[in-house]
């Protein structure tokens, strides 16, 4: 009866509330129960400040065994859902054991955070931060109340980033030359190239850019590869003739990019790829598939 | 106010190719009421040439014309005058003015209009008048030396005839005019 | 991939298109009104994306393209006003490129772009350049046609041209040129493409369609040739050679001969001048099949067009030797394409020939090379069969006609008849005729026995019959017609010299003696007319001429008419040779060559005698000799006895007897001639008047009196006349008694005959009596005369 997990309203109310929150920008976040709901923003290296507030419901003063706060960077794999593997785990202790009676707030302050991975909700892997409040308690179930933030981690445009420059074909079929300005992009960058035709003995109808995603969890013999197509792109409409030279234009801004990772915690990857795809008359489909980095740009 | 065309002896094309362009260039059709023709044209473009011209077309036949069915001569009356035509080879001597006053007399006309000389004459005797409008074409002609292009134009207005003569003299067209009137509408009382 | 079998089909696809743009539109329009700038973009992209339909025809396409097009410019004014939308030019014009699709993309982009060179925050050749360059996405050759076709419209006013809003300080008129050139080439390279679409055996169908389309080419020089910044080095410089580069490389001749031929038509005619070179030197790099000779003649007659249009520009032909590159060109053309239809040479021969008329109107050798280039290339051939063909080749020969009014500038050119000889017979007449109508028209004069003899060998057609001709055939109408001109001619063949005038008159006789039967009762005619005119002015010139083979004398040129006039027996034209035997008689008497008259008549009775049998014919004969005779003072006693004596004969003996008792009074006049002394044989006139009235007492006895003016009682009234004529004269032997006794007769016959009036004889008799009174009451010596006869 009263000792039945949940069968009873808890005891108090925890929530946790951020120092500026007014002025950090939030972003959305979708959680488990497909509800999205804004979170604050942190980049690495932020202090992470605020107050968890304490509120005993009913009027009735209740004991514990002592509050804390823990900051998780954690990362779950779908495949071995339930399992969290904690990258990062800070704690500060709010409160030793003893009892409540009326509301009680604690400030709380992580100070550098180091968050070197970005927050991430991909297919079959999830990265996420979270701050958590355990109000210990004998006997009965602690009190556990979370607050979900992301981060994001910004980089200065890379000194070096030279273009893809490659001459493929299937022999007696087609040639080409296509080139892409940059090797890595940032999210808000436009793919600028072109496609340089130097044999087509195939009727080509069109010629597609696409932008997949590849998303690799787990090692060795648990390996899980999704890929996602996530922007097809038309280049050409028609057939071309040798010599023809097709610009190429695509703007990353409208797709749902998240930078190139790689190796998180030896855990999961996800890159991006380009993948130029001809389709001939009889619907039969050529490509050439090329990695590219994205980031996201640290804007000065 | 009656305009009637006398022209002949224009000899295409065996003695002029054509009618003088500054002749052609002046005669217009439907200006003209009737036109008399003298003869020796010769050939049938010259007759529809005439007729484009002038509906009312008389020619008599020349010793020359291709046509041998026109008659030899002609009489027509028009307002208060009545006009004879004939070539003139017919009448011996040729261009003889007594033995052309005999023909009008035959014919019974007050205007006598014969050609055959290559000569432009008005005669005014005791019985009318005789007129050759000489050769439009200015063509050789074994009677007269020298022939300029000439035709002539009446003006036919109730008892009064203007007779305008058209000559083509070195090049330049010059016209001159001889008036008659006749006394009275009848030819058969005695004056 | 393309072009449906069947064509209700595509009117179903066509419908359904149009269906998916309207449908799509109806939402745009509610987007629009909202200023919903996402729903815009997509309901337009969705209305665009039905343009990538491959089922459609051109044409079909067309129609499509053209609803979308109206729905843009509703679109088009949505961007301009940032206030609707709120995005700025700048973002809008990378916002339209997210579209998936690259058709309904570059549409939007084109639309956007016209806004944004329109605000002025980027130069439009930026702009005009990045559109260009971006639609080489779209390779299908209709869909990327058309797409170029929309971004060639809405750039039209926006290009940077001298003079233009749009045109910054970066921007120069060459990049105006650049933008339209690239979209040109890259058209055109679409539209040659067209051509290997859809199944073979629908080809000619779409070779049809693929030519309607040409305009959307063609339109791109236009608008090079309206930018005011193009000036003639640019165009030289820059321009042609482009054009001309795309046009060879295309290698497809449908769209060689299209262009250029806009070529020729868009750009002004100093360009082509100035560029004749280059123009010309890429025709023989142009395919075989290409029609251009078509091309070549339109330039030629645009640019004779150009020489007409003013003097100014003349000099300026020199100083780029149009002519020798055009003939060149030309001869270059004719020989590369074997296969050319003869019809075909013959057009280009006769622009050039046209050309040269009007640019080089002074050389003549210029225009004798052109009809020489042709003689040259009809060499060894058959004589020309096509009746096209046949009508150029009268339009060349009939060129230097018109040109040059006058006859003889043409018959100095030595090609001409050579030309003319390769004409069929019944083209050669007809090519005569032009030339005969020519110097009518223009009154030339043909006067030297040389020219004579070049011109009647180029109408020998019609003076005499070339070999092959089938006589059977000729039409009578034309025939005369034909001959009726010659005729004419002949009065166009002239010199004041006497000596040459001979020579011509002896040229002109012996082509047409060659002329046989049919031609030499026109032809002969006007030859001894225009001979009689000679001898004529010889008449006033004084002595021999000597030193030379024929003497122009009146003697010999009566032998050479002699001889002339009796060919016509050869016809038979006894009548016309008749009158002509008595001009020359007249000619020879005043001449006074007593023994040529006298054979000239001669010959005139033995053709009376012999050939003319007809009754009238015989009546105006005799009459003609009568009046001749008149005239005639040359003769001598004995030879003027023979022919009177001979023609009174003739007389009395014609068939009918009024026209015996005319010509008998007639003859009186032989005996009497008024201006010259010693004839006047009285006794013989009353002779003659005497036999005259006998023979219409004859006549009188004879069957009907009812007969009108021919009468018997006419006859007396005209004897009657005559004997008063005499009187007048001062005949001795007419008598006033004479006189009144025949008025007497007169007045009796007719009074006898009262049961039917004779209206003719009636006023003629009462005229002649009025005379006769006239002349009493005249006073002085006539009256005297008369004073004895009562009326």
């Amino acid at each position: 009866m009263d000792f039945l997990v949940g069968a009873f309203k808890p005891p108090c109310n925890v929530s946790i509330s951020f120092a500026d929150a007014r002025t950090r920008k939030q972003v959305p976040l979708k959680k488990d129960n497909g509800q999205t709901v804004m979170v604050p923003l942190f980049q690495s290296q932020e202090n992470i400040i605020g107050e968890v507030l304490v509120e005993p419901t009913q009027g009735k003063k209740f004991e514990h065994n002592g509050v804390k706060i823990e900051l998780l960077g954690q990362i779950e794999l779908y495949f071995d859902r339930g399992n969290f593997y904690d990258f990062t785990s800070l704690v500060r202790e709010l409160d030793v054991p003893g009892e409540l009676y009326e509301r009680k707030t604690y400030q709380f302050e992580f100070s550098t955070v180091e968050m070197p991975h970005e927050s991430y909700n991909g297919i079959n892997v999830r990265l996420r931060y979270i701050l958590k409040v355990t109000i210990g308690r004998n006997y009965i179930s602690n009190i556990v109340e979370c607050q979900d933030f992301v981060v994001r981690n910004y980089t200065p445009s890379p000194s070096i980033n030279n273009s893809i420059k490659m001459e493929v074909g299937i022999e007696d079929c087609l040639h080409i030359e296509f080139e892409y300005g940059k090797s890595k992009y940032h999210l808000k960058d436009v793919i600028i190239g072109k496609i340089y035709f130097l044999l087509v003995r195939i009727k080509i109808k069109n010629m597609e850019l696409e932008i997949r995603r590849r998303e690799s969890t787990g090692s060795g013999p648990n390996t899980y590869v999704e890929t996602e197509t996530l922007a097809k792109f038309e280049l050409m409409d028609g057939a071309p003739v040798r010599g023809e030279s097709i610009p190429i234009r695509l703007f990353l801004s409208p797709y749902e990019l998240t930078p190139t990772y790689r190796n998180i915690n030896n855990k999961f990857s996800v890159k991006y790829y380009l993948n130029l795809v001809f389709v001939d008359e009889e619907d039969r489909r050529y490509f050439k598939q090329q990695e590219i980095t994205v980031y996201r740009l640290l804007e000065s | 106010m009656v305009l009637v065309l006398a022209l002949g002896d224009l000899h295409v094309p065996h003695r002029a190719p054509d009618l003088p362009a500054k002749f052609k260039s002046m005669l217009v059709p439907g200006k003209i009421q009737h036109i008399i023709c003298t003869g020796n044209l010769c050939i049938k473009e010259v007759h529809d040439y005439l007729k484009t011209l002038c509906p009312d077309l008389h020619i008599t036949r020349g010793e020359y014309d291709e046509e041998t069915r026109y008659p030899e001569t002609k009489t027509l009356t028009i307002g208060q005058f009545k006009l004879g035509l004939c070539h003139g080879h017919q009448v011996i001597p040729w261009g003889d003015l007594d033995s052309l006053a005999m023909l009008q007399r035959q014919l019974d006309v007050d205007i006598l209009v014969t050609g055959h000389t290559h000569q432009f004459t008005a005669y005014k005797h005791e019985g009318g008048v005789v007129i050759n409008p000489g050769s439009a074409t200015g063509a050789y002609s074994s009677i007269t030396y020298d022939v300029n292009p000439s035709f002539v134009l009446m003006d036919i207005d109730g008892l009064r005839v203007v007779v305008y003569v058209y000559e083509l003299i070195d090049g330049e067209v010059k016209v001159d005019k001889i008036d008659f009137k006749k006394t009275t509408t009848a030819s058969h009382t005695a004056h | 991939m393309m072009i449906p079998d069947g064509i209700e089909d595509e009117e179903k696809w066509l419908a359904e298109g149009i269906a998916g743009i309207q449908h799509n539109a109806f939402y745009m329009h509610r987007a629009l009104d909202a200023n919903n700038l996402r729903e815009v973009l997509k309901y337009s992209a969705q209305m665009l994306s039905e343009l990538r339909t491959s089922k459609l025809s051109p044409h079909k396409y067309y129609e499509l393209y053209m609803r979308a097009f109206d729905e843009l410019r509703k679109l088009e004014m949505f961007f301009k006003d940032e206030s609707r939308h709120g995005v700025s030019i700048v973002d809008l014009y990378e916002l339209v490129q997210h579209a998936g699709n690259i058709l309904p993309r570059l549409y939007l982009l084109c639309t956007v772009g016209s806004v944004y060179i329109k605000s002025k925050e980027a130069p439009a050749k930026d702009v005009l350049k990045d559109l260009v360059e971006m639609c080489l996405g779209v390779q299908h050759p209709i869909r990327g046609l058309f797409l170029r076709s929309y971004l060639a419209q809405i750039s039209r006013d926006k290009l940077p041209d001298i003079g233009s809003e749009y045109k910054g300080d970066s921007d120069t008129v060459v990049d105006a040129v650049d933008f339209v050139l690239q979209n040109f080439v890259e058209m055109n390279k679409l539209w040659v493409r067209l051509k290997h679409q859809g199944p073979g055996r629908l080809r000619e169908k779409l070779e049809k369609e693929r030519s309607e389309l040409r305009d959307l080419v063609g339109k791109n020089l236009h608008v090079l040739s309206q930018i005011e910044g193009v000036d003639l080095e640019m165009y030289k410089d820059t321009v042609l050679p482009r054009i001309l580069e795309q046009i060879v490389n295309c290698k497809d001749d449908l769209a060689q001969y299209y262009l250029m031929d806009c070529i020729i038509q868009v750009f002004p005619d100093e360009y082509h001048l100035q560029t004749l070179e280059t123009l010309l030197g890429a025709c023989p790099l142009l395919q075989p099949t290409v029609d251009i000779k078509t091309v070549l003649s339109q330039l030629m007659d645009r640019l004779s067009n150009y020489a007409a249009s003013s003097t100014d520009v003349l000099p300026e032909f020199l100083q780029v030797e149009a002519f020798a590159k055009l003939s060149s060109a030309i001869g270059r053309v004719i020989e590369a394409q074997v296969e050319m239809p003869i019809v075909g040479a013959i057009t280009l021969y006769v622009s050039l020939l046209t050309f040269t008329l009007h640019v080089h109107p002074d050389r003549l050798d210029y225009v004798d090379q052109v009809l020489g280039a042709f003689v040259k290339k009809l060499s060894g051939k058959p004589k020309l069969e096509d009746s096209k063909a046949k009508k150029q080749v009268v339009a060349l020969l009939s060129a230097p006609l018109e040109k040059y009014n006058d006859i003889v500038m043409a018959l100095t050119l030595s090609n001409y008849p050579r030309v003319m000889d390769h004409l069929d017979n019944e083209t050669n007449k007809v090519m005569a005729m032009v030339i005969i109508q020519s110097i009518l028209k223009n009154t030339s004069c043909i006067s030297t026995a040389d020219q004579v003899e070049v011109l009647f060998e180029l109408i020998k057609g019609l003076v005499k019959d070339l070999d092959g001709t089938d006589v059977e055939e000729l039409d009578e109408e034309d025939f005369k017609e034909e001959q009726n001109s010659v005729a004419r001619l002949i009065h166009m063949l002239y010199n004041d010299d006497p000596e040459e005038m001979l020579k011509i008159i002896c040229a002109a006789k012996k082509n047409i003696m060659n002329g046989g039967p049919k031609r030499l009762p026109f032809t002969v005619p006007p030859l001894i007319l225009s001979a009689l005119g000679l001898i004529r002015r010889l008449q006033g010139q004084e002595g021999d001429l000597t030193g030379e083979e024929v003497p122009a004398t009146p003697k010999n040129i009566f032998q050479i008419l002699n001889q002339a006039i009796g060919t016509l027996t050869t016809v038979p034209s006894p009548e016309l040779a008749l009158r002509l035997y008595l001009e020359c008689a007249e000619a020879a008497n005043d001449c006074d060559l007593e023994p040529v008259a006298y054979e000239f008549f001669t010959q005139a009775f033995v053709l009376y005698e012999e050939e003319i049998t007809d009754s009238k014919a015989q009546v105006t004969a005799i009459h003609l000799i009568i009046g001749t005779l008149q005239r005639m003072n040359v003769f001598g006693v004995e030879n003027r006895d023979t022919l009177t004596h001979k023609a009174t004969g003739y007389s009395a003996k014609l068939l009918k007897k009024p026209d015996q008792c005319r010509a008998v009074y007639a003859c009186s006049h032989l005996f009497w001639v008024d201006d010259l002394d010693g004839i006047k044989d009285g006794e013989r006139v009353l002779l003659c008047l005497k036999r005259a009235l006998r023979i219409a007492n004859a006549a009188q006895q004879m069957v009907n009196v009812t007969r009108g003016s021919s009468g018997p009682v006419t006859l007396f009234v005209e004897i009657l006349n005559k004997y008063l004529y005499f009187f007048e004269k001062g005949n001795p032997q007419i008598t006033s008694a004479a006189i009144q006794a025949l008025i007497e007769l007169i007045t009796t016959e007719m009074k006898s005959d009262s049961t039917v009036p004779e209206a003719v004889s009636d006023p003629f008799f009462a005229s002649t009596l009025r005379y006769i009174q006239f002349q009493k009451q005249k006073g002085g010596a006539m009256s005297e005369k008369y004073d004895s006869i009562k009326v």
